[in-house]
């Protein structure tokens, strides 16, 4: 008997908006699951701590602190520390949480259910991570008191969009590999490849989150004639754009990647074996 | 509508299933098995969620792995009790038939009919937390019917069910067997379970599984035949054991015979009809009294028992 080539349910939807509406209904039941008090209670402290260090700073320092290194240590603190940590609890668990819960055969068995898992749970750790981001980032420029904090409100904005855009497909590739260990994995992932081939001058880094980062914070805070000429290796002089666009690149190969490998995971029934 | 070809599946060194081959049309199908036996691996091979290592999976023509277009005809009920607690059975539900490719509204409309159709209407907006296990049971149930599948795959479906709940669901997914869809055709039902009386309720045919492979199948009465072809025992308790035994012994259709404690005779035959019949007349002439005549256990129950001590060699 073959399979006629309709949508037999008479879902009535074309093959891709019934697959971006998938990844849709899975966005919006992760963003559910994601407001629960204690995911609220770590997403209040992710917002919280950037500003509380700041504050601490400001207030040792006693000769005031330099505007750029406070920009400096804002962006370690935001679009490195928040964001990082706020993805490796969002994005890691993709399959983990699933498995764990035993919701992954009922989403397995859906037509492209899998695809949907990961890039449903992708666009959710973006947005919550994201906006915790934000929040972080405007809670510590109010005490941070900078001359032109709208000017940096925006360059960080965009900092935390491509961080968090960047690694969480990052993170999709252990989650997808290795879903019981994923957070491990991760934090491996952000270590070496992130931090140790990031910072290294040479080819490897071109394919780094942190790289294309440390790029634009450069370029969009006109730093680049005051630095350091040590420092010019560790930056790529491309235009923000080409930063945006090698993101962007990196994105469109982790999740593909991501996908594919998910498509045709098997995980065995542990009853059965 | 669905085939299974020499399939094997290996978890490393492990076997799934072995060496299976089997063919499914319309209607409804039991799948039986101990717990261990190989059922839900052979689930997930149908389902889609397992390739195999070895042979052929075909659903509707197709093979069913990471393959969109069979996985939308399909629905499965998987045995695991569902752990996401602070959703609603709605919104549960909704989210699945939204996975199977439909837009929000019709989602919502066809996940409520589904919810009422497993009789969880009062319950629709409840955290399934709060719920009963039988009840997240009708949950999974609408899950799984709620986007009209033509092949209703379900994983001990009844479990944790009380008797009233039980005997409602078992109408239900029967009367969803039978009913023929107009534009597909012929529905298919598989059910795996480990509880015979809950397959006998469906009328299904039955394939009893074991050890990863497939020891028996067809209806419930050629089983019974096929049973009946295999050497079954009869117990005699009477007074003169040693007697009967000599008598017996030049009988057509006694295997053997052994002693059992100082009163009973056991014979093996693949004719108990006929033996027990025989035992009686020899018994009478020879003024034997017989005080019990026990045949085998011919209940389906007892057949499946008797299944699974042939496979494992303990003999009938």
């Amino acid at each position: 008997m073959s399979v006629p080539d309709v949508n037999h349910a008479d879902s009535g939807s074309p093959p891709l908006a019934a697959a971006v509406g998938s990844t849709l209904a899975v966005a919006a039941f992760q963003l559910r699951r994601l407001l629960s008090w204690q995911r609220l209670v770590m997403a209040a402290l992710g917002v919280i701590f950037p500003a509380a260090v700041m504050l601490a700073v400001r207030r040792t320092a006693r000769l005031g602190l330099d505007d750029d290194l406070a920009v400096l240590m804002l962006y370690a603190l935001v679009p490195e520390a928040v964001c990082m940590l706020g993805l490796l609890v969002t994005m890691c668990p993709a399959v983990a949480d699933e498995l764990e819960r035993g919701t992954w055969v009922h989403l397995a068995v859906r037509p492209g259910g899998r695809r949907a898992l990961l890039l449903g749970t992708y666009l959710a750790a973006v947005a919550w991570t994201g906006a915790v981001g934000l929040l972080a980032m405007v809670l510590a420029l109010a005490v941070m008191q900078l001359p032109n904090p709208l000017r940096v409100a925006g360059i960080f904005a965009g900092l935390v969009a491509i961080s968090v855009l960047g690694r969480a497909a990052l993170f999709s590739l252990p989650a997808v590999i290795m879903p019981k260990r994923a957070l491990v994995a991760s934090v491996a992932a952000a270590l070496v490849v992130e931090y140790a081939a990031g910072f290294m001058p040479a080819v490897v880094n071109q394919a780094t989150v942190s790289l294309r980062l440390r790029s634009l914070l450069v370029a969009w805070m006109t730093w680049r004639q005051r630095l350091p000429v040590e420092i010019h290796l560790l930056v790529d002089p491309q235009p923000p754009w080409v930063q945006i666009a090698a993101v962007a690149i990196l994105v469109t190969l982790l999740l593909t990647t991501a996908v594919v490998i998910l498509e045709f995971r098997q995980f065995p029934p542990s009853d059965e074996i | 509508m669905l085939s299974l070809t020499h399939v094997t599946k290996l978890y490393g060194t492990v076997i799934g299933v072995n060496d299976v081959t089997v063919e499914l049309g319309g209607g409804a199908h039991g799948l039986l098995g101990p717990n261990g036996a190989g059922k839900t691996t052979l689930l997930g091979l149908v389902t889609g969620q397992l390739r195999p290592t070895m042979g052929r999976v075909r659903v509707f023509g197709e093979r069913p792995f990471a393959n969109p277009r069979v996985l939308r005809r399909i629905g499965f009920c998987p045995a695991a009790d569902i752990t996401e607690r602070r959703a609603t059975p709605r919104e549960w539900v909704t989210y699945l038939v939204r996975l199977s490719g439909f837009a929000g509204r019709a989602a919502a409309v066809r996940a409520d009919a589904a919810l009422e159709r497993v009789g969880l209407g009062e319950a629709i907006d409840r955290p399934l937390s709060t719920l009963s296990k039988g009840m997240r049971q009708r949950a999974k149930l609408a899950g799984a019917m709620a986007h009209d599948p033509d092949l209703l795959v379900l994983d001990e479906p009844f479990d944790g069910l009380d008797p009233v709940a039980r005997h409602d669901l078992v109408g239900l997914v029967r009367r969803w067997a039978v009913a023929n869809d107009a534009v597909a055709g012929p529905r298919t039902l598989l059910v795996a379970s480990h509880l015979l009386h809950e397959v006998e309720a469906l009328h299904a045919g039955l394939a009893v599984i074991l050890g990863g492979r497939l020891v028996a199948s067809g209806d419930a009465d050629e089983i019974r035949e096929l049973v009946d072809s295999m050497p079954s025992e009869i117990r005699v308790r009477c007074d003169a054991p040693r007697r009967l035994a000599e008598l017996v012994c030049g009988t057509p259709g006694a295997d053997s015979v052994r002693y059992e404690g100082d009163d009973t005779l056991v014979v093996a035959t693949r004719q108990p009809k006929l033996l027990a019949e025989r035992v009686a007349a020899v018994a009478a002439e020879d003024r034997i009294v017989i005080r019990e005549v026990l045949a085998g256990d011919r209940s389906l129950e007892g057949i499946f028992g008797r299944l699974v001590r042939l496979h494992r060699g303990v003999g009938a």
